[in-house]
This record gives structure tokens, C-alpha cells and sequence, in this order.
């Protein structure tokens, strides 16, 4: 029993006291093995899932390593059931393995028939294999890798992938690094991600995820395919890799709703995959157009449900999935790491801010209380309109007013979900407005002119969650969401996260109705950020001059 | 000599000694030796003994019962013969032909204990002591001669001790051995290695089995013998050859105990924490339960319901629940009240506990715990009528549990520190402990299992507080662990009470679970996402302060709780301020509160009692405040109870009725309204009950009213032998003779409430009604009750009703056809009557009346000659019939 820096909860969460003088030794010593769960200021909390264990084993950790490390850093006495549930859990990899057979193909091995057998009995696994070869290896389809995985994940009985990759078809590419380095956790990022074969790669918004994704590129020196959600974002791909990289314009394609260009490096939208004629996939044939040696999922987080299931057939090529915030309101994460990869990478957000490469931002709520007659209205209203009601209270716009004043000169972008409540703000603000239905030339014009300082406002809609190069603002205000969205909000305060010239903190608003569901679902979208650090002051708005 | 010189020729001590060890023999005390030795010599006070025996005791024991037919053995004879003599053709698990495979009916010795047999010294001095235990029990006793067995055990050990058949011819004393042929055949020497080490009966083999030559051989040689119709037995003389002489194939040793071994860190944090748990849920019960007490059923236990409730709110499975429930119910927390209808709830000494301090708290409910006789683990299992028990019902006890808990206890205790035996292993030991007394594996799994939720155990082995709340036995904990006899004596002892229940025990124990106790932290760290943890264990005003205010996530070494507006606002409930909770919540966080709690606390302090609910019994409102305004001060008005809510409502504490008349004469003008908000006039409620008839009131003038009478009668009569007149109309189904009176009676009603005609008639009656209304007013408006009838009848017949078939001297009057109807009768005159049949078709009849009463014509009908009764009810007319018409 060591005065450590961790303690371990028998319900397997650690508890990682941030101010003891241990604790990046111990961070380090639990990362391969746990999960980062929350990151507030005084405590991270990690927790031991089976996934988090297998993938520990996968990287050639043992059990034993495992137990020793808790006991090391722990300051009270761990558990013994739970020392117990480790060994076992981890006793579970392996007994499976998938290997590519010279003869047969796509073979599961098994090393303890019994397994083979519970699982081979098992209804979540048919359809999956071909035929028994012999005791103890069965033919597995190829197209069901990724699937296949997943199901002997949920069964309990991980198999080892030994199947290997395709290498795909060769295709040099470079960083050009000239006059900019890649930072190191960014390095740290493609190192992980490669050493893994496949995974995710978690960094907070405007860390530079286009960067490791080219990193990844330049590593493997290979064709490459790039889903990314939107057309705009395949644009910004675009822009970057012709920037960073020794890729020239011919060499990169876009694939899209407008284009269909088939390149070494291929840039496609989720949307065109998804896209059904006929009761069948047109696109899909993309997917086999070229020997692809990388695959990379852009926000991965958003990856459309029917996806998951065609891509899988390209479980054969290293996927690198990019994301800042992977919470799905649907509770489907797990999916995105049985079938891309688990995280290869993840750092607190305060990590990488108190290392310069973000911003420091301060989030502010400010509550707002709806007069008299709002109040009736909002009382009276049915369920489904009173969202709106809220979040469109004609009070924000005074209060969106005072905190542009209290920031003069400062690029601030105004964000917000109903286009009358937007045009009226714009009115108001006497700012022009950017939404979905604003063309691509105007759109590229009010950039530049906010750039350059000519417009110091903008108001925009829900284009601001996606696009990857909306310019750099530093304040932005948020009148409202998409109710409860928490990767949303993320998203949205990442907009204002690249780090300023003068180093100065970047300044988050939402406005928010007091005692509405506005308030409720704002309770809910800042939850991942206070988890990460970033807790919100809450002010009212008559205090709001009091805030800097 | 017999064993009854045996014990009187023990001394003082050595008798002593025996009574301590066979507590049964001493109480009742008995009155003389004699007696004592005929005690110690009956079967169940001999079963009671060898219960309580280990194996290797039993073994020297069945040694000594086997060799007794040559004679008393000697004890050297008995060591070898168990022991064997260590040379190294003996290996103890052969025959004289070699080594077998057959099964012993001695304790099987555990493989290992076989194992361990390989030092034959030791061997030897383990049975010399298993005898000095035997004979200390009286189950052996020594002679000049020998040793014997108790009269009466090898009744009790079975008719093959130590797998040996009964003597026989072979086994007199001093007889041959006999001798084993070398030149038998395997399948022969099969047959006696399979009966060698017992039992040795065997079946006969059917005929053409392959057995059957190697038997008949035997047989022939005498080396098995018939021992009924289908059953071969081995001699005991021709086993012992075969077995060299041994009675056991190896001494039973004690299952060695290879044991895994916790850190002694782990099993006190493991302990600490279990204790901690549950004292925690113990508590959590008593509030509940304190709250809202569930019933008992009939049968005196919890029922299944309630008990899964107490699983949810305790967060715990129900079994883990029954435990909870039988721990506090030992511990004499909660209790059945007794009243009409019982339901369970806190004691009064469940205050008391209370306030203790956790490791005072610990002790005492552990000390319940091993002094109880009761089985949680039986609860929900169903009983022979297949109904299931339920926790807390007096059924649920037996009087062994103490005596197993120790034994359990025991084991853990002897074991290593930190040694944790997994449950197979701790049955292994108490099967050797108590060959012929095993506990039920399913009550040392349950108890086991209890151990470790209290905290007596940690991560399987004895915690240190659980080894102080153990007695210390005579024995000592060195005594318990050298093997075999010492612990025979003491293994069936009293159940172990002595140090636990007194005062300086529980102290022992408290102190034990307070040192395993980690230091109690008394600071938390808040955090921006509301959540908030304390790294360690909280002291007790911490651990208060955050259940009050927060959702508990996690807990372990650390806890971790959520703030979230619905524990606040709990939190408020309870009476706190939000600027209290605050303050509260600063003086123990570390690094303050950050600014989302604070805004949380206050935000929720601020909308907290905005609504506010209350009782009234009526309520008061207006447009205008200023009649309100000063009714609240009012003196005259203090026994209403009035509060102003609003400037225009208020509230009063006495009924609407009442606040009315109050305010009425207060000299205010209110009416009351209904729910639906208009105005209700206040039912006044009137009474009204039956008129009695009055019969004082007389007319003014009799005279008068007479003559008018009869100017009436005379009229009424002229009328009627005038035009033909409908009559009343006929009620359907109603009575016609009565049917006027009716009319009559409604038309006075009517007359005299002044109402609209209220009571719903048939049609054609009510028609009758208003035309006799029409007529009684017209016949004599302001009459009084009484004598308007007779008018009001001839009248309403000459207005009322729709036309009804007559004839020209007919009448269809009721009372004209009665008296017609009897003229006939006493003229013998023919008269046509219409009568109203049973589907109410009216049917007209030429008859001949006969007579007239009880509401019954009886006629003849003349063409039928039949005679015939008619209800005078359903008669709808009557016209006299000349005897000319009648021809026609």
C-alpha cells in the first residue's frame, strides 16, 4: 500500500489524482491498458473495460503487467475480485486467432476447441464462416472480418487478428515540411495509430487532425482513401494536402455528388457511399476501384450507420479514423472501435492546451430570463415546439448585442440552429449570414473578408459544425443547437480553439432561457466539455458585464 | 472387569476430565457411577460421542471393534494395524497379492494424506494418540488383557468394522491363519482384491458370466463362503491375510492444506471495507424500515414482495437483502411489534446503535452474527407444504449453526494467517474433522459466503477483526494446528459464545476492525463537471453532508458522488438553506467550490418554495381588493380562519356554508358558486314529510256540506243514466276499480303544492290527471282534503279519458259495473261483458252473474254452460242484456 497517485474503484474505474507528484508516471503506466474516461480539473477517471484489456493484450501486454501496474501506483489495497476479473478477462484473448491461410484464406484458429465450440454454436455468428476445415480452423468469409470481430468481441472470446494487411498498391507521398513541423503529439498520434495497424486517433478541435491524417499518409506511402461528410470538407482535404504534402492537384480526386474522379488519393463523402438506385449501392464499386493501402474516416464519430456495414469489407487496409469528441447519442461508439480500430490515440484537451497548441478558452453560459409573456407562451405550448420557443427568445438578441460590444475588434461568429431567428440576428447585428443555402463564391468571399478583419462578424447556421476551415474566430456566441448534441457543442467550441497570435484566451457564449428545456438540454451538450475541463461559468444576464 | 470398574477406577480428574469432554453424561447429573456407566454406555450417548471424533480417531476406534474378536488387542497391535509397521513390503495399500484397487469403508484417506503417510513413525505416534483420545472418551477402555470397545459400538459402527466381516470359525483366538494358495488365477484374485479392503459381500455372479468359475473356485477353497442365497462373503480371517494384518489401508492425516495466501494488507483493507458496507446497509434498513414498516405476514416472515423492495432500495440482491434483514433481526435492531396486524420495525435499542461509531456498530451486529441460530440462506427455498420461507419467520433456525459457524470459523482460524481455502477445501477439512458429523455443504457455502459480507473474512481468508471476535479455546491457536486428537475434544465443544458476547470481546473486535480501518479523509475535491470525490474513506460528518446532497456514483477506496439539481433540491426539502449547503459545502472541498455548483446551489435554493401548496376548506374572491382588505384583522370574523393568498382570493378554515352565513351577517352580500363557477343558490333545504290526515279539522258547516252532497249524488246519477260517457281511461295493467282514486289523489296533490305535474303517469292517466285537475277545480277549488274524492271521481269519469266501448245501458264506470254487475247477480239477468284478456284484447262475453265479491265475477256462460271467474279488474265494460237480445 504506496501513498500512489491512483485508486481503484471495485466497480474498475481509477481514479488519477491530477497534483500528485506520480501521476504522469502512473498515467503512462495505466494508458495502455485503460480508458480515459472524464478529465476534470482535480481527478481523471479511467476505466478497465474488457475492449480496453484485449487491446491491451493485443499490444503485448500480459496480465501480470497489468496487475503489477495497479498495485504499483495504487494507494489503497486493490480489490482482489477484481485483480481476479483482469486475469480472466484478459486470459480471454488469443484463444481465437484469425490468420490468412496460404491454402484457405481467411482461417479462424482456435487454440481451445472449446471456444471454437461455444462460439461456432452461437446465433450471432451465423453466416459468418464457410467450412470446417478441421478441428480446430473454420473458413471465414473475408467481407465478414470486421463484422466477425465485432461479434466475438460481444460474445467474450476476442480474436487475435494475425490475418495481416494488405499492403495496397504503392504511391509515394511526403510531408513538406517546410517552415512548420508536426507537433509532437501529433507525431506521438501516427506513431501509435501505425504501431496499432488500425484505430482511431482522438484529438480536440483545431489540434490539427488533417495534419496526422497526411502524417499517416506520408507514412504509409500509399494509395489512399478519404471519407470525409461533406463536400466543403473535401475541399478543405483538398486544400490542406496540397499544402502539407508532395501530392500535386492531379494526384488528388473528389469523389462526390458534383465529381467523380478516381484518384491515387481519393477523397469521397459519406453520402455518395450511402447513396441507394434501385435497391442497390451505385458507389460501392469505389471501394474496389483501387488497391487501397489507407483508409481514412474523417469525424469519425459521424460515420452513418449503413456504413459501418460496407466498409467492413475493407477490413483488410489499415483504417485511420480521425474525430475530436467520439460520444454518439446513440450509444454506438463501441461500434466504431470493433470495426475501425480501438484508440490508438487520446489526450485531455487541457494537456494540449497547456501545451500551446490550442487556445485556452474560457465557456460561459448566459441565462436569460424570458419576460412575462414569453413565459405564458412557452407554458401553454405543446412538447415539441417548446425547444424552439426557447432557444428563439427575442431577449438573446440584446444579450448577443452586449457580449459583441464587450469584445470589439474581435473575430466573433454567431452560431445558431433556426435560420429566421439567424436572419433576424444578422439584421440586428447588421452582420451578414452564412447558411447552407449560401453559395460556394459568397461563402469563399465573406471568409476571406473575415480573415482579413473587414467583417468582424459573422452569423452562421449549422455549416459551422462541419466545415473544417471556417476561419478562425475567437469568440463565438451560440444561440442555439440541436437540442442535447454534446459532440456539437465540442465541435463548435473547437471553431475558436486555434491558438491566437497573441496568445490571448479564446471566449465561448451560449445563451440559454433559464428554467426551459433550453436550459435542460444545455445542462446535457456542456457535460463532455466539463468533463474534459472546460466547465462553464454560469452568469445571468444582468451580471454579464462582470465577465471579461 | 467391565467398563463400569473401568470408570470407577478412574480418579477425581480423569472423571473430570471425561464429564468435560461428554458434556452429556453430566446433565442431568446422574446419581451413581453405576448409572453414569450405563449412560455412557447407551447408543445415543455413544453417537453423540463419535460425532464429535476426527477421523484418525474413528479409525483406532473401528481398529479396536475389528481386532476385538482375537481377543483384545494390544495397542501395538492396533498402531500396526492401522499404522502398519513401516517396513517396506508393507505398503499399507496392498493385499498378499500385490496392490489393488478396491474401495475401503474407512474414512478414504486423502491422496495426500496418503502421501504424507510416507514417514511411518509419525504414522504411528498420530494412531497412539488417536487412542489416547478414544480411551479418553471412554470409547476404548484398557484392561490387563487389552483394549476394549464400548459395549454397544460395534453395534453402532455396523456389522463390518473397518470393512472386516463378522468372525467366524477362523477367528477364535489362537486359531491358523489361513493359508492363501500361490497358484491362483487372476480372475479369482480379482474377485478377492475387489472384497479385500470391504465390504465383503458380494453378489453372486448370474450363470454364464464370466465371474462364475473364479467364485466357484473360491468357494471351493474355501476361501469364500456363502453368506445367504445370492451372496459370497470374504471370511474376516482370509481378509486380514490378504490385508497383512492391517485393518486400514493408511492413517487418515488432516487434508493438507496448500492454501493461497492473501497479503495481509488485502485481507484487512477487504475485511474493513465489507464491515464498513455493511453496517452501511444495516443502517440504510433501519431508515427504511423506520419510515415505513412493512407488514408480517401470517406466517411471521417477510413477505416476497417487501423484501424485494428492501433489494432495490438497499441496491443489493435479495439474497444478499435476507441477510441484511436476519443480521438486523439478530442483532435485535428490527423486530416484529406486535401488534394486531404485526409489522416489523426498529427497536428501541436500534437508537442506540446508531449512535455508536462504525467499529462499535460492526462488533455488535458480529457478535449477533455468530451467536444466531438462524439460516437467511433457507430464505425463499419452500418448505414441505411448498410455500416459501420468508425472512425474519421464526421457522428459519436451527439449534447446529453456532456449532458449524465455529467449526467454519475454526478452520479459517487454524489455517496460516492470510491463508484463503476455497470452499472444497474447507469442506475437506471439516469431513475429516467430524467424519461422522458432516456439516451440509450448502450451510458451510452460505455461512462462508456471510463471513465475507460482514467483514469477518477478507478476500477468503480470517480478517483480524474477525479473529478477535473468536474465543480463544484452551487448546490455543497453537494447539489447533498439530493435527488429530487434540482438536477431537474440542471440536464438538460448545459453540463458541465465550469471549464474543461479553463486553470485553465486542471491545477486542472494535478495536481489530478500527486499526484495519483506513485513516478517514475529511476534505472532497469538487469538480467544474459536478462531480465530486474524496480520495479516501470520508469521515462520518463528510459521508452525512454528501448522502444529503448528492448521488453517490462510486465507491471503493475512493467515493464518488454527482451534485445534480434533483439532489439539491433533495437536500432543500429537508430543510437546509441554499446559503447553509454552501457554506457547508466550502468548509470540506479543497479548492473551493467551483462555479457551476455554487450557480447550481443557488439557482435551485432560488426556485425552491416558489410553488407553495396548502389546505383549505373554502375559498373567498373578488374583483375588488378593497373588500377583502381588511377581513383577515377582523375581530368578529378571527373564528373563520381567513388568510389572504391573493388581493382578490382568500382562504378560510371552516366550510363554504358557513362562511357564507358568516359573512352575511357581517353584512356582505356572497353567493356561492360551483366548480363550474356559476352561481348556486343555497339548496334550502327544506323538510317536508307525510301529511297525517287531519281529523279535527271539520268543515264549518255540516250542514251544508251534506246537502251539497247530495245535490252532487243526484246529479252525478242523472248523469249517468244520461249520454254515454267515457269513463276514466284504464291504466294499462292498473287497476280499473281503483283506477279513479289515483286520478283523484293527484288531482289533490296537484291542487295543493301548486306544481306542474310532476310525477311522470302513463299517457292516457295523465291526461285523466289534467282533466281532473280541470275538474276539481271546477267542482270545488279551495276544498280541503278528504271528501273531494267521491266528486272528484264522478267528475274526472265524466272529462277524462279516451272513449271505451259501451252500450246504450252500459257503463264502463267501475262503480256502475259493480252494482250492475250484482243486480244481475241477484236478478239472474244476462249482461254483455267486456273483458280485457290476458294478451289485452278486449273480448266481449254474453254471461250470467252469479255473485260479485273479492274483486271475482263468477258467471256461467249460458252457451257454454260453463261456469267461469272473471277479475273484476280486467272488466272494461258491462251493459244489462235483455233476454231477447241474448237470443240473437
Amino acid at each position: 500500500m504506496t501513498d500512489g497517485p491512483l485508486i481503484v474503484q471495485s466497480d474498475k474505474t481509477l481514479l488519477l489524482e491530477v497534483d500528485h507528484p506520480a501521476a504522469e508516471e502512473a498515467r503512462r503506466a495505466i494508458a495502455p491498458f485503460a480508458e480515459l474516461e472524464r478529465a476534470p480539473e482535480h481527478i481523471h477517471t479511467y476505466r478497465l473495460t474488457p475492449l480496453g484489456l484485449w487491446n491491451a493484450r493485443a499490444a503485448g501486454h500480459d496480465a501480470e503487467q497489468v496487475v503489477d501496474t495497479l498495485l504499483a501506483y495504487s494507494r489503497y489495497p486493490v480489490p482482489h475480485a477484481l485483480l481476479v476479473d483482469v486475469a480472466e478477462t484478459m486470459g480471454r484473448y488469443g484463444r481465437l486467432q484469425l490468420l490468412s491461410d496460404p491454402a484457405h484464406g481467411l482461417v479462424l484458429h482456435a487454440l481451445d476447441r472449446a471456444v471454437l465450440a461455444e462460439v461456432l454454436r452461437s446465433k450471432r455468428t451465423a453466416g459468418l464462416f464457410g467450412a470446417r476445415i478441421d478441428e480446430t480452423d473454420v473458413l471465414v468469409h473475408p467481407s465478414e472480418r470486421g463484422h466477425l470481430k465485432q461479434v466475438l468481441v460481444k460474445l467474450g472470446w476476442p480474436a487475435e487478428d494475425l490475418a495481416g494487411y494488405v499492403d495496397g498498391e504503392k504511391h509515394p507521398i511526403e510531408l513538406a515540411q517546410d517552415g512548420w513541423h508536426l507537433r509532437p503529439y501529433q507525431q506521438q498520434a501516427i506513431d501509435g495509430f501505425f504501431h496499432g495497424g488500425s484505430g482511431v486517433v482522438v484529438l480536440p478541435c483545431g489540434a490539427g487532425k488533417t495534419l496526422v491524417g497526411a502524417g499517416a499518409m506520408a507514412r504509409s506511402s500509399t494509395t489512399t482513401l478519404i471519407l470525409v461528410t461533406n463536400t466543403v470538407s473535401a475541399r478543405q482535404w483538398r486544400d490542406e494536402l496540397l499544402r502539407r504534402t508532395s501530392l500535386t492537384a492531379e494526384e488528388i480526386g473528389e469523389y462526390s455528388g458534383s465529381r467523380k474522379e478516381i484518384r491515387p488519393v481519393t477523397i469521397a463523402t459519406y453520402q455518395v457511399l450511402t447513396v441507394k438506385r434501385k435497391g442497390e449501392y451505385p458507389h460501392l464499386e469505389l471501394l474496389d476501384a483501387r488497391d487501397w493501402g489507407l483508409i481514412v474516416y474523417d469525424e469519425v464519430h459521424l460515420l452513418p450507420a449503413p456504413v459501418f456495414r460496407m466498409t467492413a469489407d475493407l477490413q483488410a487496409r489499415r483504417r485511420l479514423g480521425l474525430t475530436a469528441t467520439l460520444v454518439r447519442e446513440d450509444g454506438r461508439e463501441d461500434e466504431v472501435f470493433s470495426l475501425i480500430g480501438p484508440k490508438r490515440f487520446d489526450a485531455p484537451w487541457k494537456d494540449i492546451e497547456s501545451q500551446g497548441y490550442i487556445a485556452p478558452a474560457v465557456c460561459t453560459e448566459v441565462r436569460l430570463t424570458l419576460p412575462e409573456h414569453d413565459r405564458m407562451s412557452y407554458a401553454m405550448a405543446d412538447p415539441d415546439e417548446r425547444y424552439r420557443l426557447a432557444a428563439t427568445a427575442a431577449g438573446k438578441h440584446t444579450v448577443v448585442d452586449r457580449i459583441v460590444k464587450q469584445h470589439p475588434g474581435e473575430p466573433t461568429l454567431v452560431i445558431g440552429q433556426y435560420l429566421d431567428q439567424l436572419h433576424a440576428l444578422a439584421e440586428h447585428l447588421d452582420a451578414p449570414l452564412i447558411t447552407g443555402e449560401t453559395t460556394e463564391r459568397e461563402r469563399e468571399r465573406l471568409y476571406a473578408a473575415f480573415r482579413e478583419g473587414s467583417v468582424p462578424t459573422l452569423v452562421v447556421s449549422k455549416v459551422a459544425n462541419f466545415s473544417i476551415d471556417l476561419p478562425e474566430a475567437s469568440v463565438a456566441v451560440q444561440v442555439s443547437g440541436s437540442f442535447g448534441s454534446r459532440q456539437e457543442e465540442a465541435q463548435r467550441l473547437g471553431r475558436i480553439m486555434r491558438p491566437k497570435g497573441d496568445g490571448r484566451t479564446a471566449h465561448f457564449y451560449a445563451i440559454v432561457a433559464r428554467d426551459t428545456v433550453d436550459q435542460d438540454f444545455a445542462a446535457h451538450r456542456q457535460r463532455f466539455l466539463a468533463e474534459q475541463g472546460y466547465a462553464y461559468t454560469i452568469v445571468d444576464e444582468e451580471d454579464l458585464d462582470g465577465v471579461a | 472387569m467391565a467398563i463400569s470398574a473401568y470408570l470407577t477406577a478412574l480418579d477425581d480428574e480423569q472423571l473430570v476430565a471425561l464429564l468435560r469432554r461428554r458434556p452429556d453424561l453430566a446433565t442431568p447429573s446422574p446419581v451413581t457411577l453405576a448409572s453414569l456407566a450405563v449412560r455412557a454406555t447407551s447408543r445415543s450417548s455413544l453417537e453423540r460421542a463419535l460425532a464429535s471424533v476426527d477421523a484418525a480417531v474413528l479409525q483406532a476406534i473401528e481398529a479396536v471393534v475389528a481386532l476385538a474378536p482375537e481377543g483384545p488387542p494390544s495397542r501395538e497391535r492396533v498402531v500396526t494395524a492401522v499404522a502398519g509397521t513401516g517396513t517396506s513390503s508393507d505398503t499399507g495399500t496392498g493385499t498378499g497379492y500385490g496392490t489393488t484397487s478396491g474401495a475401503g469403508t474407512s474414512p478414504t484417506p486423502d491422496a495426500a494424506g496418503a502421501d504424507a503417510a510416507a514417514d511411518p513413525g509419525q504414522d504411528a505416534a498420530v494412531v497412539a494418540r488417536a487412542l489416547d483420545a478414544a480411551i479418553g472418551l471412554a470409547l476404548v477402555w484398557p484392561d490387563d488383557d487389552g483394549l476394549h470397545a464400548a459395549p454397544g459400538l460395534a453395534e453402532i459402527l455396523g456389522p463390518y468394522p473397518a470393512g472386516l466381516a463378522p468372525a467366524g470359525e477362523h477367528d477364535e483366538p489362537g486359531a491358523d491363519a489361513p493359508t492363501l494358495p500361490d497358484d491362483l488365477p487372476a480372475d479369482s484374485r480379482a474377485v478377492l482384491d475387489a472384497l479385500t479392503w470391504g465390504p465383503p459381500v458380494g453378489l453372486v455372479p448370474p450363470p454364464g458370466s464370466p465371474a462364475v468359475p473364479a467364485v466357484a473356485r473360491l468357494l471351493d477353497t474355501g476361501l469364500l463362503v456363502r453368506g445367504g442365497p445370492r451372496q459370497v462373503v470374504l471370511p474376516r480371517a482370509v481378509a486380514l491375510a490378504l490385508r497383512q494384518g492391517r485393518t486400514h489401508r493408511a492413517v487418515a492425516h488432516p487434508p493438507a492444506a496448500a492454501w493461497p495466501v492473501r497479503r495481509p494488507e488485502a485481507v484487512a483493507a477487504e475485511s474493513a471495507g465489507a464491515a464498513e458496507r455493511a453496517v452501511r446497509l444495516v443502517v440504510r434498513l433501519v431508515a427504511a424500515w423506520g419510515e415505513q414498516p412493512p407488514s408480517a405476514l401470517r406466517s411471521g416472515g417477510l413477505g416476497v414482495r417487501d423484501l424485494r423492495w428492501l433489494a432495490h432500495v438497499l441496491d443489493v440482491d435479495e439474497e444478499e437483502a435476507a441477510f441484511v434483514v436476519e443480521l438486523a433481526g439478530a442483532a435485535a435492531l428490527v423486530a416484529d411489534d406486535g401488534e394486531e396486524r404485526p409489522s416489523f420495525a426498529p427497536t428501541e435499542d436500534a437508537d442506540a446503535w446508531l449512535r455508536r461509531d462504525l467499529p462499535g456498530r460492526w462488533a455488535h451486529l458480529a457478535a449477533a452474527w455468530l451467536e444466531s441460530e438462524r439460516t437467511p440462506w433457507l430464505v425463499g427455498t419452500r418448505d414441505e407444504r411448498g410455500s416459501a420461507h420468508g425472512a425474519l419467520e421464526p421457522d428459519l433456525h436451527r439449534r447446529w449453526v453456532p456449532r458449524v459457524r465455529g467449526a467454519v470459523l475454526d478452520v479459517l482460524a487454524a489455517a496460516p494467517a492470510g491463508a484463503a481455502p476455497a470452499l472444497d477445501d474447507v469442506l475437506a477439512v471439516l469431513r475429516w474433522r467430524t467424519p461422522r458429523n458432516v456439516p451440509p455443504a450448502g450451510a458451510v457455502t452460505a455461512l462462508l459466503r456471510e463471513a465475507a459480507l460482514l467483514g469477518v473474512t477478507g478476500a477468503g481468508a480470517l480478517a483480524p477483526a474477525g479473529r478477535a471476535l473468536l474465543p480463544a479455546t484452551p487448546a490455543g491457536p497453537a494447539g489447533r494446528t498439530t493435527a488429530v486428537s487434540t482438536a477431537a475434544p474440542t471440536g464438538a465443544g460448545p459453540a463458541p459464545t465465550a469471549a464474543a458476547s461479553t463486553g470485553a470481546g465486542r471491545v477486542l473486535a472494535a478495536a481489530a476492525l478500527a486499526a484495519s480501518l483506513p485513516e478517514p479523509v475529511d476534505e472532497v475535491l469538487l469538480q467544474g463537471d459536478l462531480t465530486g470525490i474524496v480520495p479516501g474513506r470520508p469521515s462520518e460528518r463528510l459521508a452525512a453532508l454528501l448522502d444529503r446532497t448528492a448521488v453517490v456514483e462510486s465507491r471503493g477506496g475512493a467515493l464518488t458522488v454527482r451534485f445534480t439539481p434533483e439532489s439539491i433540491r433533495a437536500a432543500l426539502d429537508a430543510g437546509a438553506t441554499a446559503d447553509e449547503l454552501l457554506a457547508d459545502l466550502t468548509a470540506v472541498a479543497r479548492g473551493g467550490v467551483p462555479q457551476p455548483l455554487q450557480y447550481l446551489v443557488r439557482d435551485t435554493g432560488r426556485r425552491h418554495g416558489v410553488l407553495r401548496a396548502g389546505v383549505a376548506l373554502s375559498y373567498l374572491r373578488t374583483d375588488d381588493a378593497a373588500l377583502l382588505a381588511g377581513l383577515p384583522d377582523d375581530p368578529r370574523l378571527t373564528g373563520l380562519g381567513l388568510r389572504l393568498l391573493a388581493p382578490t382570493v382568500l382562504v378560510a378554515a371552516v366550510p363554504p356554508g358557513e362562511l357564507v352565513a358568516a359573512l352575511r351577517e357581517h353584512g356582505l352580500a356572497p353567493v356561492l358558486e360551483g366548480s363550474d363557477g356559476l352561481v348556486v343558490h343555497a339548496p334550502t333545504t327544506t323538510r317536508r314529510t307525510r301529511p297525517r290526515p287531519r281529523r279535527d279539522e271539520r268543515p264549518p258547516d255540516e250542514t251544508a256540506r251534506l246537502t251539497a252532497l247530495v245535490e252532487r249524488l243526484r246529479r252525478a246519477e242523472s248523469e249517468h243514466l244520461g249520454t254515454a260517457r267515457p269513463g276514466p281511461a284504464e291504466p294499462a295493467g292498473g287497476t280499473v276499480a281503483g283506477g279513479s282514486q289515483p286520478a283523484a289523489t293527484l288531482a289533490d296533490d296537484a291542487q295543493r303544492t301548486g306544481r306542474g305535474a310532476a310525477r311522470p303517469v302513463g299517457g292516457a292517466l295523465a291526461a285523466g290527471v289534467t282533466d281532473a285537475v280541470g275538474a276539481g277545480r271546477a267542482a270545488g277549488a279551495t276544498r280541503p282534503g278528504g271528501g273531494v274524492r267521491a266528486a272528484g271521481a264522478a267528475t274526472a269519469g265524466r272529462h277524462a279519458g279516451p272513449a271505451t266501448p259501451t252500450t246504450a245501458d252500459g257503463t264502463a264506470d267501475p262503480a256502475a259495473a259493480l252494482l250492475l254487475l250484482r243486480e244481475a247477480a241477484a236478478e239472474r239477468g244476462l249482461v254483455r261483458v267486456d273483458v280485457v284478456g290476458p294478451r289485452g284484447v278486449l273480448e266481449r262475453r254474453l254471461l250470467r252473474p252469479v255473485s260479485v265479491d273479492g274483486g271475482r265475477l263468477r258467471a256461467v256462460d249460458p252457451a257454454r254452460e260453463a261456469e267461469l271467474v272473471v277479475a273484476v279488474h280486467r272488466i272494461a265494460g258491462v251493459a244489462r242484456v235483455s233476454r231477447e237480445e241474448a237470443r240473437d
